[in-house]
């Protein structure tokens, strides 16, 4: 113990420090990241172990020729949008009331936060019953209500399956816009407003020209996590839909690992996986940017 | 003049109250719906007419997936690994989040830049490449090997996490103790790590959830009963053999229980620690 007391003297303390959880991430994220970009160029299905070797950009072209990845891209981009802007939407409202801090407003912070919290797998099988065709309780609401005539197979129908699959992963991730805009809100000065109030900005005014404004880097920050977290996990629609009924709700992430997972075409599913990586860094820098051009103009 | 304003104010309580209690029931009412699902017999389930009250309730769907089938199996392996994922991270993470936290070195930007970055790593690129090297040294289907495959996404998480906590320790302590003639290593274990203690707990609680619940990485790197954990299983279970409703609820409901306990313990810290990192910047 002395030893390691008079160790953290020296000027290679940090170093040490350090060292331990570098080790863990060089192990567990640096080398496997590198070895997967090589299996992207080879060939590698684990049903047939005698096909290998190097296949360069083969499998980057094939892409181009793969109707499936055409479909999955557009439903990637049509889901992950969709998604985030009903629960930015959702998100506010959450923010906006709870920030008014009235009694009672612990527990429906509370209430509100706890499906960010919940597993993929029950989230995905609660809903699954909530909406299922034959003993679902939101299509007898919906009947009772004459909304629907008939009960509703709302996963199987391709029309709507990726419309519910929206519903549910809105309901599992606008707790995190909540968070994120009710932290941004009570960074916000009170007299802000109150001048606002003053000068006889109503309600509408106030929002569009003090909350919105002073919450761009946070709407800006949870809009890239989440973006970048729905782009890469595919558990919700592998547990309702499985990318079906036909490709209706074939995402990206999703067909990476069903290639992986179902066909064992490692090569396949890692070019696919490299390029929805590089699609992302794309978004990620062009949003920043945009974000950053946006926040000058607001500036001046 | 002054009775409208308050009659506006009114209004706006209401209005607040309505939101707040439409969120929540949209938000809690599934998990409401689950549960009673799980104390319903499954002839009061699969019924013509809506039972909205059972009319009566039974424990019969607990019972059965405790006793007839792997369940308890499942969350044991769970437990294992996810108390594994948690000592890898304290153990690894608490000194690097200090490190970031407490001294400027070089490279120090770069490499929490690294850590950030990492997160944008699709689930999907990751978990083939691990499997394929796990496969070579024999650690698919180990709860070892699945710990450490969760450490890739979760280690960078806790360190940010943690970081945030150690910034808001206020430093005078520790450098009072320096000139008492504490070592760096001496004010690090009793000055800061017990003014940081509730943020080790929310970070250490978070990333437990995060691997209690985790689906995809467990899908793929366990094959069979040895490791399984309870989110595969539990898919697995649905496929197989057409589990009834009441029994899938109730495991729901028996999974989703520890989350649940957890998260009101630690809520409040966790929340600041979530927020912190995205407020600043």
């Amino acid at each position: 113990m002395r030893a390691v007391g008079e160790l953290s003297e020296t000027r290679y303390w940090m170093y040490l420090l350090l060292l331990p959880s570098l080790v863990m991430i060089l192990l567990v994220i640096a080398y496997p990241t590198l070895y997967g970009m090589a299996i992207s160029i080879r060939e590698m299905r684990l049903t047939r172990p005698g096909l290998g070797g190097w296949v360069g950009f083969k499998h980057y072209a094939g892409m181009w020729s793969d109707p499936v990845f055409w479909i999955a891209l557009k439903n990637t981009v049509v889901w992950v949008t969709a998604a985030v802007v009903l629960e930015l939407a959702l998100g506010l409202l959450a923010a906006t009331a709870l920030n008014r801090d009235l009694p009672g407003t612990k527990i429906f912070a509370v209430l509100i936060l706890l499906p960010y919290f919940l597993p993929n797998v029950v989230a995905g099988h609660m809903w699954a019953l909530l909406l299922d065709p034959r003993l679902g309780v939101i299509n007898d609401l919906l009947v009772r209500a004459g909304v629907l005539q008939t009960y509703k197979a709302w996963f199987a129908d391709p029309n709507t399956a990726l419309a519910a699959t929206v519903l549910v992963e809105a309901w599992h991730g606008f707790p995190f816009f909540a968070l994120l805009l009710l932290a941004g809100l009570k960074s916000i000065p009170e007299d802000l407003y109150k001048a606002a109030a003053v000068d006889g900005a109503g309600v509408a005014a106030q929002l569009r020209l003090i909350t919105l404004p002073m919450l761009r880097t946070v709407i800006a920050a949870a809009v890239i996590l989440r973006v970048i977290g729905l782009v890469n996990s595919p558990d919700l629609l592998l547990i309702l839909t499985g990318g079906g009924p036909g490709d209706a709700t074939q995402v990206l992430s999703l067909y990476a690992f069903q290639t992986a997972y179902k066909e064992f075409n490692f090569g396949y599913a890692s070019a696919l996986s490299v390029v929805m990586f590089v699609i992302l860094m794309i978004f990620a820098a062009a949003y920043i940017r945009l974000s950053r051009i946006t926040k000058g103009e607001g500036d001046d | 003049m002054i009775e409208s304003k308050r009659r506006r104010r009114l209004i706006a309580n209401i209005a607040t109250y309505f939101v707040l209690a439409t969120l929540s029931m949209f938000c809690i009412g599934p998990m409401i719906w689950m549960f009673l699902t799980s104390l319903k017999y499954e002839a009061d389930i699969v019924t013509q007419t809506m039972q909205y009250i059972p009319r009566r309730v039974t424990f019969d769907n607990y019972v059965a997936i405790w006793t007839q089938s792997s369940f308890p199996r499942l969350i044991a392996n769970s437990l294992v690994v996810t108390f594994l994922t948690v000592t890898i991270c304290v153990a690894t993470g608490t000194l690097a989040a200090y490190a970031f936290s407490r001294f400027a070195f070089r490279g120090r930007t770069q490499l929490m830049l690294g850590y950030l970055v990492v997160r944008m790593f699709p689930a999907v690129m990751m978990i083939i490449p691990l499997y394929v090297v796990m496969r070579g040294v024999g650690l698919v289907d180990s709860r070892f090997g699945l710990a450490l495959a969760y450490t890739s996404f979760l280690l960078p998480l806790f360190v940010w996490m943690l970081k945030g906590f150690f910034d808001s320790a206020p430093k005078e302590l520790e450098s009072a103790a320096r000139i008492d003639g504490s070592t760096r290593l001496g004010a690090m274990v009793r000055i800061v790590m017990p003014l940081a203690r509730n943020g080790l707990v929310a970070s250490s609680v978070f990333i437990a959830i995060a691997a209690w619940n985790e689906f995809l990485f467990a899908l793929m790197l366990t094959t069979g009963q040895g490791s399984r954990t309870w989110p595969v299983g539990l898919q697995l279970m649905v496929g197989e053999f057409q589990l009834p409703w009441g029994v899938l609820a109730a495991g729901g409901i028996l999974s989703i229980l520890p989350v649940i306990v957890l998260f009101a313990i630690v809520q409040r810290t966790m929340v600041q620690g979530l927020t912190a990192g995205a407020i600043k910047g």
